[in-house]
């Protein structure tokens, strides 16, 4: 069963005398059971409102969202989800036991599952030194680490985390990567938004990638970046900034290496062998030919510049189907 | 049901740590034992002035209570984003504004006895007696509360702290004033200011319904059904709010 499943999914907020703001337009998405989906988006592009619909925070003004085949506007899909906002708050007064004492309780869990709760979580995410100490005084470490207990509280099957990331020192960032990992070889889901790309990219299998609202790409992070080379890297020696000169408009740059020999970049693999056999006629010797794959940093640059946006259908099944061959 | 407890459970935790219940219960404790001055001014009237001021400090200052807590309960949730993780929660909406509303009625009931019981020893001591009506004043006291408690999530769930507290604080005048607003002086005849006023008069419920401050002060007894009245009018304007409050937030974005 899929985990997510919106159908043109949109939500527009309208406010007295001021324009309405389309904050997010006919999403559809499909997330499988046990993924890591990287939702990817500049500020303002309809993450935080998408995750927000996710949880029942607020309601769509068209189409559906379902978690686990229940719309999310029933509690009952809340069931089955953890929830872990940009920036957790909690009540200040209260210590982490006594929260997770608290959510354990609108959870509808026995005292003995909430103690259970406690233990395992507590280990898992090393709570147990400040188990007792008041939310107030914790830095912004600690409060996600208590965000993320929180999401942990009934053991949900499903984890929406909004920049799960944002603001960690490096260690904390990697405390939370291993732990989503930790989390998908359990069986979990984990939906998450991030602006740190090479987080995203470690540890996700998928990725979508609002652009001002709409869903401009959805894919694996492979396909979407992995068979377009950005560049091809020539390096030859026995040239002269002469023959650099004139081996014409493919190249994109062309710069004189440290070590010996000229560094000639040029645009795709196309090019590479036209600028080898011109090499080999000036009486240079190719060392290397190396191509340059776009990052996902480059392919998210590049899509925000794509002015007229074709929203892709969701390639979710074909995609995961070709992973498992 | 235990989710509403749980929400309620830590409301009440919540405003047993909120200054503002200590500052208002210190100046009812305060005017409670302040009123033996008043006492003195009314020759050979000192019970009947302080019981009517120990329970005008109860009416009032509950209400204060109320207005500044209950108008903030709500908004001050989202405000903080507290909100997020806990609607994220498999609870019903109501669920948490009800929740809410039982936890500040919690602090209201604690208030109330802690004024009662400063009041009734003090009286006692002052040689007064204590008698049923007095109790049933206290009782219709605290069910004005409940209504205005009612009144002031509504307005939580609808508008800011500061304007929620002006509204119920003006609900909280304008419905010592009912009678007023009925029976208007001669001027007023054929004014659209007579129509608004009363129409006001049918929308705004009749605090003075749970009055019985001078019956208390001056020992006169009330009928039970009286009060059983009185508290089946408080109940009913209660459930209208608190349906209005939880629709009102039931289709709120957050």
């Amino acid at each position: 069963m899929n985990s997510i499943v919106t159908q043109s999914l949109g939500k527009t907020f309208k406010s007295l005398g001021k324009p309405s703001v389309h904050s997010l337009v006919d999403l559809n998405l499909t997330i499988e059971e046990n993924e890591v989906f990287g939702f990817l988006g500049r500020n303002g592009a309809g993450k935080t409102t998408t995750i927000k619909l996710l949880t029942g925070l607020i309601k769509p003004t068209s189409g559906t969202a379902s978690l686990f085949g229940v719309d999310t506007r029933s509690p009952e899909a809340r069931k089955m989800v953890g929830y872990l906002p940009e920036q957790p708050y909690f009540y200040e007064y209260l210590t982490p036991k006594e929260t997770i004492e608290f959510y354990g309780r609108l959870r509808g869990l026995s005292t003995g599952e909430r103690k259970e709760t406690w233990d395992r979580i507590s280990e898992l995410l090393d709570l147990r030194d400040i188990s007792d100490r008041r939310i107030r005084g914790f830095s912004k470490g600690m409060r996600q680490r208590v965000g993320f207990a929180v999401a942990l509280v009934g053991d949900p099957p499903l984890l929406i985390l909004d920049e799960p990331m944002s603001g960690l020192d490096p260690l904390g960032r990697r405390m939370i990567r291993e732990l989503i990992l930790r989390l998908r070889d359990d069986g979990k889901t984990i939906f998450f938004s991030s602006h740190v790309l090479s987080d995203v990219e470690e540890i996700c299998g998928r990725v979508g990638i609002l652009v001002s609202g709409k869903l401009a790409a959805c894919d694996r992070i492979t396909t979407l970046v992995g068979n377009v080379p950005k560049s091809v890297e020539v390096c030859a020696t026995g040239l002269t900034d002469a023959d650099c000169e004139s081996l014409g408009d493919v190249v994109l740059q062309c710069q004189v290496r440290k070590e010996g020999g000229h560094r000639i970049v040029v645009k795709d693999v196309e090019s590479a062998n036209t600028i080898a056999m011109k090499i080999n006629q000036m009486g240079g010797t190719l060392i290397s030919m190396d191509p340059a794959q776009e990052s996902l940093e480059d392919f998210f640059t590049r899509i925000q510049d794509v002015s007229n946006i074709t929203i892709p259908t969701d390639k979710v099944a074909a995609s995961i189907a070709a992973a498992e061959e | 049901m235990n989710r509403i407890i749980a929400v309620a459970e830590n409301t009440f935790r919540e405003s047993i740590r909120d200054k503002v219940l200590y500052v208002l219960l210190f100046f009812a404790a305060t005017t409670i034992l302040g009123s033996k001055v008043l006492g003195w001014i009314s020759i050979g009237q000192d019970v009947k002035i302080i019981k009517d001021i120990c329970l005008a400090s109860m009416s009032v200052f509950g209400a204060l209570i109320a207005i500044f807590v209950g108008a903030s309960l709500v908004y001050k949730e989202i405000d903080k984003k507290t909100l997020y993780t806990i609607l994220a929660q498999p609870l019903y909406r109501y669920e948490f504004v009800l929740g809410k509303y039982l936890g500040l009625l919690g602090i209201l009931g604690v208030s109330i006895i802690v004024m009662t019981a400063v009041s009734s020893v003090y009286l006692r001591l002052m040689g007064g007696a204590i008698e049923l009506i007095w109790f049933e004043a206290v009782l219709l006291i605290y069910w004005k509360l409940v209504l205005i408690t009612g009144f002031a999530i509504l307005m939580s769930a609808i508008v800011s702290p500061i304007m929620g507290a002006i509204i119920v604080f003006c609900l909280y005048v304008l419905g010592h004033a009912t009678e007023v607003l009925k029976n208007l002086p001669p001027q007023f005849d054929g004014t659209f200011s007579k129509q608004i006023l009363e129409v006001m008069y049918f929308v705004v419920p009749n605090l003075n319904t749970f009055n019985l401050q001078s019956e208390a002060a001056n020992s006169v007894s009330v009928a039970g059904a009286y009060v059983g009245f009185a508290l089946l009018y408080g109940l009913a304007w209660t459930a209208t709010f608190l349906i209005l409050a939880c629709m009102a937030f039931e289709g709120k974005d957050v």
